[in-house]
């Protein structure tokens, strides 16, 4: 009986979760974006004005972000400029928030087919590089190891966090920013 | 409770066997099919292979409406609006695709065209475009490797854009894959030797890459198994239908096994040697197999262990300690790349294809890191990973 009545909110707070976590991820791909070169490397092979979609099936929260040349991103909140080049779909929300909370890493979302990629199936491939990449610098190395499939050996503490510091400064500035627009 | 989750599909009916083609007409029947196409290449003609196909339809009182049969190797857009138009004109009512991995991948795209109509095939690539059932389509194999004849996928070229269209759905699953050992006795040894590694590459790394389940792993097992039992038979004996039967059956298993597990860095660094040197893509596979089973050692080194008693058998998997099978495997492999040398050149390095230069193998490195198999290698693979492992692969 309880469980029944706890059960909604339970829904709701896992929607309001991977909502929260969009938006973090979107400002957080345009931050690292900034500070990572690598990471430049990776997206300097998009098209410029690629714009990527990551979204809950069939209508549900999404993050866009949109590589405007030179290897950074901008993060476009939930609307989009134009229809989206590559979309990666989780099939539901439940699979969304297994992700999103590092329950389970994304490779193994797609090897268990919770997610669809819809686009250049190369770009998706870069993308998840990218995402893998932004994950290991945010996260504590114990998460991060749940999130990625082999957090990078080359990554050393004292780059992990200084990038860390940059991109969480980059993303409440960006946070700010919206409230105030 | 874990996170194990998985998903197993296959409708394909699977008729196999002794006199497989006999049955083409009960099936078209009771799909109430009445005017078939079939769609294959000039090499399957000359061979002889479209005879049989022909009089077992025929002896049944059912006609062939249209035979085209200048599928080229890589089919392209223009080909598949071309047979769809003679499928209209013709008025047929079902397909049947005779061949290789081409002539399938055709019939595949075809079937869209003239199930959902236009002439423009491009419109419908992608995943989950397709969403109704389309027309009776069939499937004869003349090869043991490719799997074509149960995966969900075609690939067509787009000669005016020069890339590779991806079409992905269930609906392109054929209703019926044939395996009749009269269609692959004539193949010549080095193609029967490289489609049967094909095969055993698709099985290998559907039960080791990180899509495996319990129902893939079933084929894959006895995929691997038939191969290893078989294949060198076949290569001494290429009469022997058994044997033909066996490596065909194998292919078929392997197929639905890496269409419900994928596959992993073998098929990344062999889909960008096919496309940068223009090697066959079963020569591809029997070339990196062991090099990437080494590479990914660590990660595998159980499930890899477990298949040392499809390879080897029951006696050498008993005689070898459970720390030391997964290395067995990996030199049984390599025992077996061996003896198909001897036999028929199959290469086993890149050096020894003739075709690859070693200036070439940094652009194969950066081409297979974007290919969409690489997600399930159970490994991650970085660049310099990539090129070490193709350094090994050289020579």
């Amino acid at each position: 009986m309880l469980a029944k009545r706890i059960q909604p909110m339970v829904f709701q707070a896992r929607r309001l979760y991977v909502e929260l976590m969009f938006q973090v991820m979107g400002r957080a791909l345009q931050a690292v974006s900034e500070v990572d070169e690598k990471v430049q490397n990776e997206a300097r092979a998009l098209p410029d004005g690629f714009l990527f979609e990551m979204m809950v099936m069939p209508d549900g929260s999404k993050l866009i972000v949109e590589h405007t040349g030179q290897g950074r991103f901008r993060y476009h909140g939930d609307k989009s400029p134009r229809p989206v080049d590559l979309s990666i779909q989780f099939k539901h929300i439940a699979h969304a928030f297994l992700v999103l909370s590092f329950q389970e890493k994304t490779s193994v979302a797609f090897a268990n087919d919770r997610m669809l990629v819809d686009g250049d199936i190369s770009y998706a491939v870069r993308m998840t590089r990218v995402l893998n990449r932004l994950e290991s610098f945010i996260l504590p190395k114990l998460i991060a190891e749940r999130a990625v499939k082999e957090y990078p050996a080359d990554l050393h503490l004292p780059e992990k966090l200084i990038s860390a510091a940059r991109i969480y400064l980059k993303v409440a500035t960006n946070f700010v920013e919206t409230v105030r627009a | 409770m874990t996170n194990k989750y998985y998903e197993f599909f296959c409708p394909v009916k699977v008729i196999a066997g002794k006199a497989a083609l006999e049955h083409i007409p009960y099936e078209l029947t009771g799909m109430a099919a009445k005017r078939p196409m079939i769609v294959t290449d000039k090499g399957v003609r000359a061979a002889g292979l479209l005879e049989p196909v022909i009089a077992a339809c025929e002896e049944s009182g059912l006609e062939i409406t249209s035979i085209y049969d200048d599928v080229p190797p890589d089919s392209s857009t223009t080909v598949v609006r071309d047979i769809a138009g003679i499928y209209r004109q013709e008025k047929c009512d079902s397909i049947i695709a005779v061949g290789g991995g081409s002539a399938i991948d055709t019939g595949k795209a075809v079937n869209i065209l003239v199930s959902e109509g236009g002439d423009d095939i491009a419109k419908y690539s992608g995943a989950g475009v397709l969403k109704h059932p389309l027309k009776p389509f069939f499937v004869v194999p003349t090869t043991a490797g490719t799997g074509s004849e149960v995966t969900s996928v075609a690939v067509i070229t787009d000669e005016a854009k020069g890339v590779k269209l991806p079409f992905t759905s269930s609906f392109l699953l054929p209703n019926a894959a044939i395996i009749d050992p009269r269609m692959t006795l004539t193949l010549p040894p080095h193609i029967t030797a490289a489609t049967a590694m094909d095969a055993m590459t698709h099985a290998t790394e559907a039960f080791t890459c990180m899509a495996k389940n319990p129902l893939s792993d079933a084929y894959a097992t006895a995929a691997i198994k038939k191969i290893s039992h078989s294949l060198l038979n076949v290569m001494d004996n290429p009469k022997d239908s058994d044997g033909r039967l066996e490596l065909a059956q194998a292919s078929t298993m392997a197929g639905i096994a890496f269409s419900n597990s994928m596959v992993g860095l073998v098929h990344a660094l062999g889909h960008a040697t096919g496309a940068i040197c223009h090697l066959p893509h079963g020569l591809c596979m029997s070339l990196y197999l062991p090099y990437v089973l080494e590479y990914n050692l660590e990660t595998i080194r159980e499930p890899l262990g477990e298949l040392l008693l499809y390879l080897e058998g029951p006696e050498v998997f008993a005689a070898t300690p459970a720390s030391r099978r997964a290395e067995a495997s990996i030199s049984a492999i390599r025992k077996l790349r061996d003896a198909l040398y001897k036999r028929c050149q199959l290469p086993r390095t890149l050096k020894e294809t003739g075709k690859v230069t070693e200036d070439q193998l940094d652009h194969i490195a950066e081409m297979a890191l974007d290919d969409g198999s690489i997600m399930f290698n159970p490994k991650e693979v970085t660049l310099d990973d990539a090129r070490a492992v193709l350094r090994r692969a050289w020579a």
